[in-house]
């Protein structure tokens, strides 16, 4: 069993580095508490996609460990605690919505009757009931994020992932999306979320990341970073957190030329 | 074990939804085949053997038809499920590595058997087709369609586009199945195409499964069945390797 007060996600010296020699991750230590909101801010190829496939078992990591609720990630446990939902929509395209739902219960322990009955219940949450028996291609674009969801939280994860959820959709589903997740956190599931949206990560979460080229330039709450930063908006912060390590890697790569 | 029931139904659901093209293509094509040379070039090749020619080419036909789609089921089963992602719901699930090579493996078996099952009794029907030898027969179907459900699943797992997975079916397994023994006895081929015969894989599982049916077979059934067994087993740990490492899976 997971023991009690363990952080609810530890990365500790994760590494990793693709088969093209691309280092997405390097040496990355994070750690969330359990029952935290956790926001992860970064540009395109920060490396925020690969540390959450890392913690989801999605590629091989080089090295460095990943602790969920204190369970190696790679174990059962600590699997069946982890809902994604993944960037990129990546529904089955042979499955029904409720089969999708079911079948995700199912791959994560559920026996039939407790994935059907729970299938109706995200059906019906999700706004989803008149699309019960529609495939996920024959689903509107805002279907299909709401599906992403609803089948990330289908076996009550204790720690679920979103990875950009909001990403292309429109006001009022992001709002609608919004509302569900605070929801969800209220009841005491840690999220972890990325997003490129500031207004978004400021609104959300307690603690906020900035990570770039794989490593992480700081860490705090919105006012927190606002203060330490010196500047009054998150958008400053962004932009300057972004540009010291900008010139940081500058720096680096300068002195490994000499 | 929740997890293996519910891939392997996923994948067997999959096959029925898709049942006219998984299913009852072959199906007809394997009966047009049987139509076609058995009925047809029956009346000028009366017998291979003791056998009617319309009987002996039964056990090869049912044997090609179920191979290729074993093959050809979880190369494009896997294969649409890491270009479109959806494996991932399945690679992060919690579930062993060899549950997820077995539940992939079965779709495979299921439809190759669907295929079989209906061409079997469609055959007693048309050319009252005899079953001699039952166990050699599961024997001969359950180790070479593990054979070609694994190498689809290897190949679904390599390839980078469709062509790579339709290739090997066109360029390798397909060829092999017709110079195998499914149309002829090899006893009947000259010097070197007999010798030449025997190292063709495919070979030993048409005869292992014409043993099956009419009790006749080219070389020993045990030869056949070792041969299918010892080329079975590397192929799957192939498959089972790809799971347990994640190579190509999670690159």
């Amino acid at each position: 069993m997971y023991r009690d007060h363990a952080p609810a996600l530890e990365l500790r010296g994760l590494t990793k580095r693709y088969d093209d020699g691309t280092l997405a991750l390097e040496e990355f230590d994070l750690e969330i508490p359990a029952g935290a909101f956790f926001g992860l801010l970064g540009p395109n190829g920060a490396g925020k996609t690969t540390l959450i496939s890392a913690v989801c078992n999605l590629i091989r990591v080089t090295a460095g460990e990943v602790l969920v609720f204190g369970e190696p990630a790679d174990t059962m446990l600590a699997r069946s605690w982890i809902g994604l939902a993944e960037q990129d929509i990546n529904l089955d395209r042979f499955l029904t919505v409720r089969e999708t739902l079911a079948y995700h219960g199912g791959y994560f322990g559920m026996g039939r009757a407790e994935a059907e009955q729970r299938a109706e219940e995200m059906i019906d949450v999700f706004g989803l009931a008149g699309k019960r028996d529609t495939r996920a291609p024959r689903l509107s674009g805002g279907q299909r994020r709401r599906l992403l969801l609803a089948r990330a939280l289908m076996h009550r994860p204790r720690l679920v992932i979103l990875d950009e959820p909001t990403a292309g959709v429109d006001f009022e589903l992001r709002t609608e999306m919004w509302t569900y997740i605070r929801r969800l956190h209220a009841e005491g599931t840690t999220i972890l979320l990325t997003t490129h949206y500031l207004e978004e990560a400021e609104a959300l979460c307690e603690e906020i990341a900035l990570i770039r080229d794989g490593r992480l330039i700081a860490r705090d709450s919105a006012d927190g970073l606002r203060e330490s930063f010196g500047v009054e908006r998150l958008d400053q912060v962004y932009v300057k957190a972004m540009a010291s390590a900008a010139s940081t890697l500058l720096g680096r790569v300068r002195a490994d030329r000499l | 074990m929740t997890g293996l029931v519910w891939l392997c139904r996923r994948e067997t659901l999959r096959v029925s939804k898709l049942w006219t093209q998984t299913v009852l293509a072959p199906v007809v094509s394997s009966l047009l085949f049987i139509l076609v040379f058995g009925l047809s070039l029956g009346d000028r090749i009366k017998t291979v053997g003791d056998t009617d020619y319309e009987v002996f080419i039964v056990p090869g036909l049912i044997t090609m038809a179920m191979v290729q789609a074993a093959y050809a089921n979880n190369a494009s089963s896997i294969f649409q499920a890491r270009f479109d992602r959806y494996v991932n719901d399945v690679l992060s699930a919690p579930m062993r590595a060899w549950q997820m090579t077995l539940g992939y493996t079965v779709g495979g078996l299921f439809r190759a058997l669907s295929i079989g099952g209906l061409l079997l009794v469609l055959a007693v029907l048309l050319v009252g087709v005899p079953v001699e030898r039952p166990f050699a027969l599961a024997a001969a179907v359950v180790l070479g369609l593990v054979l070609f459900a694994a190498l689809g699943l290897v190949v679904g797992i390599h390839a980078e586009t469709w062509d790579h997975t339709t290739f090997i079916q066109n360029i390798v397994i397909l060829p092999l199945a017709f110079v195998g023994g499914v149309f002829y006895s090899v006893d009947v081929l000259p010097a070197p195409w007999h010798e030449l015969s025997h190292i063709n894989p495919v070979f030993y599982l048409v005869n292992a499964v014409r043993f099956g049916f009419i009790g006749q077979s080219d070389v020993s059934i045990w030869l056949c069945l070792g041969v299918t067994l010892a080329l079975a087993v590397p192929v799957y740990a192939w498959a089972q390797y790809l799971f347990t490492t994640g190579r190509k899976l999670k690159d």
